[in-house]
Formats: structure tokens, sequence, C-alpha cells
């Protein structure tokens, strides 16, 4: 029997590992939590060699990067108390040749913006050539002297002291706390404020750097560069670059997020919480959004920060690639809803309910929520709160609730 | 919460590595490629952690994302480079040579990626049909055709006195990896 012989040919492949894993587990976390644009300069498992490279990396950068001292900014305006999360507030006006902003997202405190270089239509992108910068709410974020103790990392496992006294930018929004960005030197000012390098080393040895700048009165925004491996020579272009980038970010941008759905005949007091956007052509696609009724808690899933009880989205136009929904042998559903193939999940703990509809109206949508007792679950939004909008930007609407 | 997820992940990614590491290397038939995959897969398993975490069966959606990145991956990145030189992908059972026919190994590393794929759901993750689909987020049908239209082309890739021999020799010669001659590993 053929089967046979390509059960033995996998056994045999599987068996047959080498001593040596290249899979960087540490990386692919860092990784992750870059993807989540929630992270900070923590990384979990932390840098058990962090406290000797932040030191290391204050040498390197004080050598490279010319000291311009810039003053606090005392005068002009002020940065926003809060974000409209349905504008991206900040975009790009210079970029590396061949990089493109690739994703951006807003939160009430928090609004970010990632470029990189795009490995093709549709794909995914190179993050050895990820730029991302974070601008936080007023207040939000402060330079602080690390008191003795302080780690780099909160989880798993504590991670190393950062050496007291260290200067480092503490934030205190819900998805950056406890992730201070050690201060490793002065950069060069953005336009004409001030402005530092941060960073660390990770456990596999890459330096994980950040521009941080003061963008307006009362305001931080932070820049982080992509990972440059022994190239003394990239790294001081990269640090250019990044200089030149952050001094010509636009802010208070208000083109309006396009969403391809809206939401109806919901309570008054849910609103979209946070969102991430896509460029789609000429325009920026809401890609997944979150909704909230008070302040912003729990936790964080694809990016996005979530609320119990309320639900987030994440909707493609549907393609080949895309039109799957994930079935749970034991706790999915198919069901037809308003004409529409639809897959349930309800988990029990936690308590998460889960609704994918591969192609509705030429959109691939999931509704998520977590919470025992949800207000409305997630087959009532879609059955009877939401109007698909198809996949043509012409017809999308930036008022995700009507 | 981000630190009972980082805990989580943590501990799950540890305990799970190698079997995932066997996995990608069954899919990939090439050790450095399948660590490349596992390294892609592990990034798309955080940022889906609370997804994954919610899941009653985690094992079973990491093995999702692990095929589908697989399948994406050889969709995308592998399938445009081979074919500016073969379009094996679209004739895999004409585009190997006639030793390389004589080759098991290569007959299935010579299989679209997801033919592939459900072979190894089914004969290495010893999936049933319904499970398979559900990883492959395709119907019970398209598996049992998916594996048929790959067992045939594997059988018509040994030829014919191998086709009418269950368990003939020349097919169990498992050879060393070389990383060459089979279409698709760099």
């Amino acid at each position: 029997m053929i089967e046979s012989q390509v059960r033995a040919l996998f056994t045999a492949i599987a068996s047959s590992e080498p001593g040596t894993s290249h899979v960087n587990t540490q990386l692919a976390h860092r990784r992750g939590r870059a993807r989540l644009r929630w992270r900070r300069a923590g990384v979990a498992g932390a840098p058990i060699a962090a406290a000797v490279a932040v030191a290391a990396v204050v040498l390197a950068v004080g050598a490279a990067a010319p000291h311009r001292p810039a003053g606090p900014v005392s005068t002009g305006p002020s940065a926003p108390r809060q974000f409209n999360v349905l504008a991206p507030y900040l975009s790009f006006g210079w970029l590396p040749p061949g990089i493109s902003m690739m994703q951006g997202g807003t939160g009430r405190q928090l609004v970010w913006v990632t470029a990189a270089h795009r490995l093709a239509p549709g794909l995914d992108w190179s993050p050895a050539t990820e730029w991302s910068v974070n601008v936080d709410a007023a207040g939000k974020c402060h330079l602080t002297t690390a008191p003795s103790g302080t780690r780099t990392s909160t989880a798993p496992r504590p991670g190393p002291s950062i050496p007291p006294g260290t200067k480092g930018l503490n934030c205190s929004t819900p998805a950056q706390k406890g992730y201070p960005i050690p201060i490793t030197g002065r950069a060069p000012a953005v336009s004409g404020h001030r402005a530092f390098w941060g960073g660390y080393h990770t456990f596999a040895g890459e330096p994980n750097q950040y521009l941080i700048w003061q963008y307006a009165r009362n305001g931080w925004a932070e820049m982080a560069l992509p990972f440059i491996l022994h190239n003394p020579a990239k790294q001081a272009a990269a640090q250019r670059d990044a200089v030149k980038m952050a001094s010509q970010i636009r802010y208070g941008v208000a083109t309006p997020l396009l969403f391809p759905v809206q939401l109806t005949n919901l309570p008054s007091r849910w609103q979209v919480a946070s969102v991430t956007y896509w460029p789609h052509g000429k325009v920026l696609r809401a890609r997944s959004y979150s909704l909230g009724a008070g302040p912003p808690d729990l936790g964080f899933d694809g990016g996005l920060q979530y609320e119990t009880g309320l639900p987030y989205f994440t909707i493609d136009p549907a393609t080949r690639r895309t039109n799957n929904c994930y079935a749970d042998p034991h706790h999915s559903t198919r069901e037809v809803i308003n004409g529409y193939r639809v897959v349930l999940t309800d988990n029990r703990i936690p308590n998460r309910h889960d609704l994918c509809a591969g192609d509705a109206d030429g959109l691939s949508l999931d509704i998520s929520q977590f919470g025992a007792h949800p207000a409305i679950s997630v087959a009532e939004i879609f059955g009877h709160h939401m109007r698909l909008l198809g996949r043509n930007p012409a017809n999308w609407t930036s008022k995700p609730i009507g | 919460m981000s630190g009972s997820r980082d805990a989580e992940y943590t501990e799950y990614v540890a305990a799970r590595l190698t079997s995932l590491r066997r996995l990608a290397a069954v899919l990939c038939d090439d050790w450095q490629r399948a660590d490349d995959l596992v390294q892609a897969a592990l990034v798309k398993l955080y940022v889906h952690w609370g997804r994954v975490r919610a899941a009653s069966h985690t094992d079973a959606y990491a093995r999702a994302v692990l095929v589908r990145e697989f399948i994406h991956e050889r969709r995308s990145t592998w399938v445009k480079r081979v074919s500016l030189s073969g379009g094996v992908a679209d004739a895999p059972a004409a585009a190997v040579d006639h030793d390389a026919v004589l080759d098991l190994r290569a007959a299935v590393a010579a299989l679209p990626a997801r033919q592939r794929a459900t072979l190894v759901l089914r004969f290495y993750c010893d999936l049933n049909v319904d499970q398979s689909a559900e990883i492959l987020g395709c119907s019970p049908g398209t598996v049992k055709s998916q594996t048929a239209r790959a067992l045939d082309a594997v059988r018509r890739a040994l030829g014919p006195a191998i086709a009418g021999e269950p368990g003939g020799q020349p097919a169990t010669r498992v050879v060393h990896h070389t990383g060459e001659g089979a279409p698709g590993h760099d």
C-alpha cells in the first residue's frame, strides 16, 4: 500500500531530527509583540545580558550620534488629551527608498503607524525592514529615572534589573504600562524637539533600538528601528533615516478611515475604541476594530484592545485565501444567517464567542466577544446589527456605527 | 493580562517546540526550512494567542497555523520561484526526472503544497478526514479528493512497476535529503 510507504517516509523524516534547532523563540515572541504594536522595551524572559547590553548601546550610540542638545517643548501646541480613533492622526512625510506604509492603528491614548519593505502585494512584510512609530496622548509618558529593582520586563520571568539611575520613558497606557524603554543616549533633535536613543539588546543579541522624541508639549513619540545585526554602517544609516523620518511626520491627519460594514441599532454608549487600518488603494481601510462602552480594559488580540461583553471585528475583502473559517470540532457549529454561511464557536473557558463568515457579500469577517452574558450575541450582531457594504471602497463608510 | 499571555505562550512553545518542528520538517522535508516555517508560525501564534488560548484544543489550533503558513508560503514565494524554472506545481508527476521518479521522497516532495499537507495530516498526524478538513479549511470531500490525487500522483511518479507492487522496495528507499533534486526545496 502506498499509504504505508508514505507513513514510513514521514516517520523517517520526523525522526531524523538534527541536534540543533534554529528556531529562536525569543525572536518569535518579540516579533509577535511587535506585530501587536502594543509592545514596549520588554520581552518575555527578557534578555539576560540586557543590563550589560544597555550600557554597551549607550557607548555605541554615544559614539555614533552627534550631540545636538534641544530643550523640552515648553511652548507650542499641547499633545491631544485623547485621539479620535476614526482618523489616523499621524502619517509619514518621508520614508527611505523601497519602504512604504503598511498599517496603522488608533486608540484613545495611543496611535501608531508602521512602514516596511513590502514582499509582494497581499503578502506580509519583512520584519527586518520594519519601522514603527507610536505617538502617545498628552501626559501618558514621562521620562523617569529607574529606581533600584526596576526590570525591563515583568513576564513571564522577571528580566534583569535596569541599572539604578538609568533614565527611561515610562508610559501609563494599559498597553504600555510596565515596559519602560531605557534611554541609551542623546539623539539629534527632531524638528527642534529633544530626542533620545533608547533600547536594549535582545536575548538573541539583536539591538532593539528606539528613537524617542517629544512631539508636542506634554506628548512623547517613539520609533522602533529595523533590526540590524553586526553592521555599524547600516545602523548609523538607519539612525539618520530615523531622525529624518521623525522630523517629517505629519500630525493631526484627519483623513477618515473607511469601514466595509456599518453597525446599526446598538446601545448608545457603544463606541469604536481602537482600530487597525491598512492602505487599500487610495483609502485607509479599517481592518480590525473593537467597541468600548467605558474606560478601556482587559487585554489585546491581534493588536486590538477589547472589552468584556463587547465585540471586536476583523474584516477583509474575501479572497480564496481568506474565505475559510476554522471550526473547532467540539465547540463550533455551522449556520446560515441572512443567507451567509457562518461558523459559530463558543468556548466556556474563557467565555469567548466567535462568528466567522468566509464570504459575506464579498467580505471575510470575524466577530469575537468575551464574557458570559454579552448584551448582544455575535450571531445577533451579524444578523441584525450589521450592514455589509461590499468590496467596493466607494461604498464604504467613515461612520462605523450608524 | 500581558504577563499572563506571555507566560502562557512561552510555556506552550517550550513544551511543544519539538513536535512543531517535526511536523514542519515533514511538511517541508528540510529541517532548515522547517525551522523557518516554525519561526514564522510562532509569530502568528503569538499575535493570535488570545484566540489560540481560548480554543479548547490549542494543539489543533497551533497545527492549523503551521499548516496554513506552509501552504501560504508555498503558494506565494516558493511557487513563484519554481514556476520560473519549471512550473512543476501544476504538473508534479511530470516534473521529476527519471531517477527521482523512483524515489518516494522526491515524488512526495513534488506534490503541490496542499496535497502534501493533506497527506501529512492524514498519515503523519493520523487525523481523520473531518479533522483534516477543519485544519485545511475545506470540506471533507476535498480532503478525500486531495488525498486520492496525491496518492495517485505518487503512484504514477513511482512508475508502473512499483504501482503494482505494494510495499515495493524502491518506494521505501528513504534517502538522506540533500536539499537538491526535489522541486520546491532550496
